[in-house]
């Protein structure tokens, strides 16, 4: 059964990974061939076409590079070696900018071969280390752009090309944050998605060999120890697989609270209790939980000690008024609530408690059609 | 009323559950026939035409929602499930099965439950009453156009939920349980309908013919 739970160091990149790395595969592609049409566009305004030829060749042999080890192995792509040298030629190309091209070229209007690339370069960062070096990437991106101004010989910074210049850091830094926030979620949702996956598969595999192995028992065994124990290991075993188990012990879960109240019941008394919530009911406070799961275990008690009943059933759900409704009802002998005495008692405390945090309570029976009673808080 | 031998057919794979469940029956029931697949199932309910059939839910090759899509409008259709948790169990409520058991159930309450399901009666306990009425309200937020559930459906189907008898019911609200029945059936009825409305829907929604 190991075999089917999530890992907890998976060293391949999951499913999620290899689109998101698939895709700036495709950017870099672009990005380059947009970087070489414009070496082609520009090649009369440079000042040393060796070197920009030199950073059009580095560029596209990392696109290859990249594109390969996407193909063999993808998460290489994710580590931090890989994308720091990935970092440092994408602020090569910034800053040689300024040096390859000539004068006043970095706070004109044309392009330049470090336009787009760096972009790729700051989502690739995000996606691989997280949002915080996606930023951290930009930002040293933007210094790198005021670097290719200086290089490109500017002096004197008036207030558009300071604003140009935060412009451009800001606009990396916001994309590399946001690209590794975005693959962040991706992560979680994918790793959440394969947790419910793993568990789905584990519950398929115990619902034809456990649970029906403990269904016959229960439903063909004449030993009632046999049985209760049967049924307790069930109710366990359910409660794993279908997700309860998180919510035992927090207090302010009415479900998680009432099955632990009829768990308690059917151990006591061996008299099986069904436990119908619907998966929309409103959150409550801590004392109105308390006070219905205690009227409940009592209203249980009261009905196991005299009413002598088969099945009791537990039913809780939103009231119209926005309260919560709670029943608690047997099939056993039932009693005449009007002849005085007996229900009566019973029904004070429960009455009681319902009273102190608000709410009220009502006790129906008839001799004969069993007795419900029934919560409001 | 009701017939007075009904005839049965049941589907498990597990031979060993067939056996408990023919046991339990007893002599008040016919076994005409016995299928371990859906696909068996299918055949011998179409070739013996039974009063009741009593299936698993999961079955080898589509399971019980496999035969109530093929048979739930010809014969009776009791679901046995281990899990009520589980959606499956509604769409085979919604393609026409007009009950389930769990598989935990005694085998004196099973045979009872399965007489009166013969006999015509909606085998609805509280836990799908509570199933089916978070569904409807799944339904009614999801997609517009479900068919709501009356006033008194509502309440029918909360109390049956609650584990009242359908003569409890009727005393309650001062119907008769026939009345109640009906109620019942009608639920069911529109559970269908809903639920094929909303296929439909999401067909057409997702370009699917």
């Amino acid at each position: 059964m190991a075999g089917v739970l999530p890992k907890g160091n998976d060293p391949y990149p999951c499913d999620m990974e290899r689109v998101v790395l698939s895709g700036l595969a495709v950017f870099r592609w672009a990005a380059w061939t947009w970087m070489a049409v414009v070496l082609a566009v520009s090649s009369h305004q440079l000042r040393r076409p060796g070197l920009a030829l030199a950073l059009v060749g580095a560029a596209l042999a990392d696109t290859v590079l990249a594109t390969v080890w996407l193909k063999r192995s993808p998460s290489t792509l994710l580590r931090a070696p890989v994308v720091s040298v990935e970092l440092g030629l994408a602020t090569a190309l910034v800053v040689f900018d300024g040096w390859t091209y000539g004068a006043h070229h970095v706070f004109s209007t044309s392009q330049s071969l470090g336009s787009v690339w760096p972009l790729v370069t700051v989502l690739a960062v995000g996606v691989a280390l997280g949002s915080r070096w996606g930023i951290a990437a930009g930002c040293l991106l933007g210094l790198g752009r005021l670097g290719a101004a200086l290089a490109n010989g500017a002096r004197s910074f008036d207030g558009a090309r300071r604003l140009s210049l935060v412009n451009t850091a800001v606009f990396y830094a916001v994309a590399g944050g946001v690209a590794g926030y975005l693959v962040g979620l991706l992560r979680r949702a994918e790793s959440e998605i394969s947790a419910a996956r793993a568990r789905d598969e584990v519950a398929r595999t115990l619902h034809d060999g456990v649970l029906q192995t403990l269904a016959i028992v229960q439903s063909r065994s004449g030993d009632q120890a046999l049985v209760r124990l049967a049924r307790q290991q069930d109710r366990e075993l359910r409660d794993y697989l279908f997700g309860d188990a998180a919510a035992v012990g927090d207090g302010s879960n009415l479900r998680a609270a009432l099955r632990r109240a009829a768990a308690r019941f059917e151990e006591s008394f061996g008299i099986p209790v069904d436990v119908l919530v619907p998966e929309d009911l409103p959150e409550l406070d801590e004392a109105r939980t308390r006070a219905l799961s205690r009227a409940v275990s009592e209203a249980m008690n009261n009905a196991g000690k005299h009413a002598g009943p088969n099945r009791v059933v537990v039913f809780a759900d939103r009231a119209d008024d926005g309260r919560v409704f709670c029943s608690v009802k047997d099939d056993g002998r039932g009693f005449d609530v009007g002849a005085g005495d007996g229900g009566v008692g019973i029904a004070r405390s429960i009455m009681d408690r319902m009273r102190e945090v608000g709410g009220r309570a009502e006790i129906r029976s008839r001799p004969g059609s069993g007795t419900e009673v029934r919560l409001w808080a | 009323m009701g017939v007075a031998r009904p005839r049965v057919v049941l589907a498990d794979d597990h031979p060993i559950w067939r056996d408990g469940i023919r046991a339990a029956l007893g002599d008040d029931f016919e076994v005409i026939a016995e299928a371990g697949t859906a696909k068996e199932a299918v055949e011998s309910i179409r070739a013996t035409r039974p009063d009741l059939v009593v299936c698993d839910l999961h079955m080898p090759d589509g399971g019980g929602l496999a035969v109530a899509r093929a048979c739930g409008a010809d014969t009776r259709i009791v679901m046995l499930t281990v899990s009520e948790q589980e959606r499956d169990l509604l769409d085979a409520v919604a393609a026409g099965a007009v009950g389930y058991l769990v598989k935990s159930t005694s085998g004196p309450d099973l045979a009872a439950a399965l007489r009166r399901a013969a006999d015509g009666e909606p085998v609805f306990s509280p836990a799908l009453a509570a199933l089916v009425l978070g569904e409807f309200r799944r339904l009614a937020g999801a997609t517009p156009g479900t068919r709501p559930l009356s006033d008194r459906e509502r309440e029918v189907l909360q109390l049956v939920a609650r584990g009242h008898s359908y003569n409890e019911i009727g005393a309650e609200l001062y119907i008769s349980a026939k009345t109640v029945e009906n109620h019942v059936r009608n639920i069911l009825h529109k559970l269908h309908l809903s639920r094929r409305h909303e296929l439909v829907r999401f067909a057409v929604e997702h370009g699917i013919d």
